[in-house]
């Protein structure tokens, strides 16, 4: 049965894009066949985080507008053939898609794929409303800081009303010091206002960023938290049962080591 | 509260219910007061006008319309028993039903409405009686009550009690920790920083609302 799965947040910069490229690559090195659509219409970025910017020859707006088949605009991943990407457009807006545009693309794409993750834009207007509208699951993403919890809340109030089934939490970017110090929303904290499942919980990682700015994704990176937590979140989705990691800063040298083997430390 | 307008709370929402026997005018002026008195409760909401046996087009109906307009008021839909008048609301954008009125004129304002979920940022619960929670009240929700809010969980979000203006509503919950509290036309904010944890009341004591723990005031 394949899923069609939107990642949205409401707030901006809490790391959708981030997230949906991630956990696509994650779940496409698990074996699955997997699309992930930018949704993001005229704010393209989905392409450019993954590294296939310079590969795009026709997007979304062109398939929805039959300019081109969906296998010609759909690129394929640099690491894995199983992973694609429909990028959006560029030079168009969200207006030049309609919510029954979207469910019939989530249709199409779900008789080829095992996966479609929909990288929704933030925001609580049409181009979200569009990205949720094929889906049947959402993933919601919140850093833990009032405003991003917020909005968040109001996601989940949202999709409620759309009739989707309960969407799920991915906590992005906390930092356990901080958070330790009381100077940083804990898990709890945020759980105790937007209760609803807890699917992932991801530390803060600087080495996302450097990945980012090489188009390249942490989940690929052993040595990347961020990255092993993503990972642990695309087994979830899956339906494994993966116990939450401790989000006690890194062991240092004995965890880089387990990662050199490629093995990744019992949590 | 005038015996001309009547509010009441159904499936669909608010129900604007106006006297069909008096003037028109005796309605608007009775309307007019009734939203300046209670504007806080109406703003921003949407209802459904029962005229029952008055027909209602032409002038009459742009004014009523136009009145609860100016006052943040939507009219949804229209209910009269005049084949006119639903004709007239139809070309005017709203839906149009026949009256179909039960019967029961028990004072609707002392129902209760009972909701069981968490309210979340951006939702709004309205009801012209009281308001009883089963969940939490999140920061950026708000309750809007006719009558009394009893909620059993957290209220972060803003509650307004008594917003028809009744000085006699009371807010109570487990956690009281609202941004905002408003009782009839007064209003008071959260003090900054951490407050009292632990079940507490909200009421107007002289001219000003007080919240003490429920066991002080029982």
């Amino acid at each position: 049965m394949s899923r069609v799965i939107t990642i949205t947040s409401g707030k901006g910069g809490v790391g959708k894009t981030t997230s949906t490229a991630n956990l696509g690559t994650a779940l496409a090195m698990q074996g699955a066949k997997v699309a992930v659509v930018d949704a993001d219409i005229g704010l393209r970025n989905l392409d450019v985080v993954m590294g296939l910017e310079n590969r795009i020859v026709y997007d979304l707006v062109d398939v929805i507008e039959g300019r081109c088949r969906l296998r010609q605009a759909l690129i394929k991943d640099k690491h894995f053939p199983d992973l694609c990407l429909l990028p959006a457009a560029q030079t168009r807006d969200k207006d030049a898609v309609s919510v029954d545009d979207m469910i019939a693309l989530a249709h199409q794409l779900r008789t080829e794929f095992d996966y479609v993750l929909i990288d929704s834009p933030a925001g609580i207007e049409a181009g979200f409303r569009n990205a949720i509208a094929g889906a049947d699951e959402v993933v919601i993403i919140t850093t833990p800081e009032v405003s991003a919890v917020r909005d968040a809340d109001r996601i989940v109030g949202l999709v409620e009303a759309f009739e989707k089934s309960h969407p799920r939490l991915v906590i992005n970017r906390i930092k356990p010091r901080m958070v330790s110090r009381g100077d940083m929303m804990s898990v709890e904290d945020v759980l105790q206002i937007l209760a609803i499942d807890l699917i992932g919980v991801v530390p803060d990682d600087e080495q996302i960023v450097t990945a980012t700015n090489r188009g390249e994704v942490a989940v690929l990176d052993r040595a990347s938290r961020a990255g092993r937590a993503f990972i642990d979140i695309a087994r979830r989705l899956g339906g494994e049962e993966v116990p939450f990691a401790s989000l006690d800063e890194p062991q240092g040298l004995m965890d880089r080591f387990f990662g050199m083997f490629g093995r990744r430390s019992t949590r | 509260m005038s015996s001309l307008i009547n509010i009441k709370g159904s499936r669909e929402g608010l129900r604007l219910q106006l006297d069909e026997t008096v003037a028109l005018g005796d309605i608007l002026e009775a309307l007019k007061s009734q939203l300046e008195g209670g504007s806080q409760f109406f703003n921003g909401a949407r209802v459904v006008v029962d005229v029952g046996e008055r027909t209602l087009i032409g002038d009459d109906l742009t004014a009523v319309l136009e009145l609860m307009r100016q006052h943040g008021l939507q009219a949804d839909a229209l209910v009269s028993s005049s084949r006119e008048s639903r004709t007239a609301a139809r070309s005017a954008g709203l839906a149009a039903r026949p009256v179909a009125r039960a019967l029961s004129e028990a004072d609707e304002r002392n129902e209760a409405s009972f909701i069981q979920r968490t309210v979340r940022s951006g939702q709004v619960v309205r009801y012209q009686g009281h308001i009883t929670i089963l969940g939490d009240v999140n920061p950026g929700a708000e309750i809007v009550a006719g009558g009394s809010i009893i909620v059993w969980g957290r209220v972060r979000g803003t509650v307004h009690a008594g917003a028809l203006g009744n000085r006699e509503a009371v807010i109570c919950a487990i956690d009281l920790q609202p941004t905002q509290i408003r009782i009839a036309d007064l209003i008071a904010r959260s003090p900054d920083g951490p407050g009292e944890r632990g079940p507490l009341i909200a009421r107007i004591v002289g001219d000003q609302i007080s919240v003490g723990s429920w066991e002080a005031k029982r």
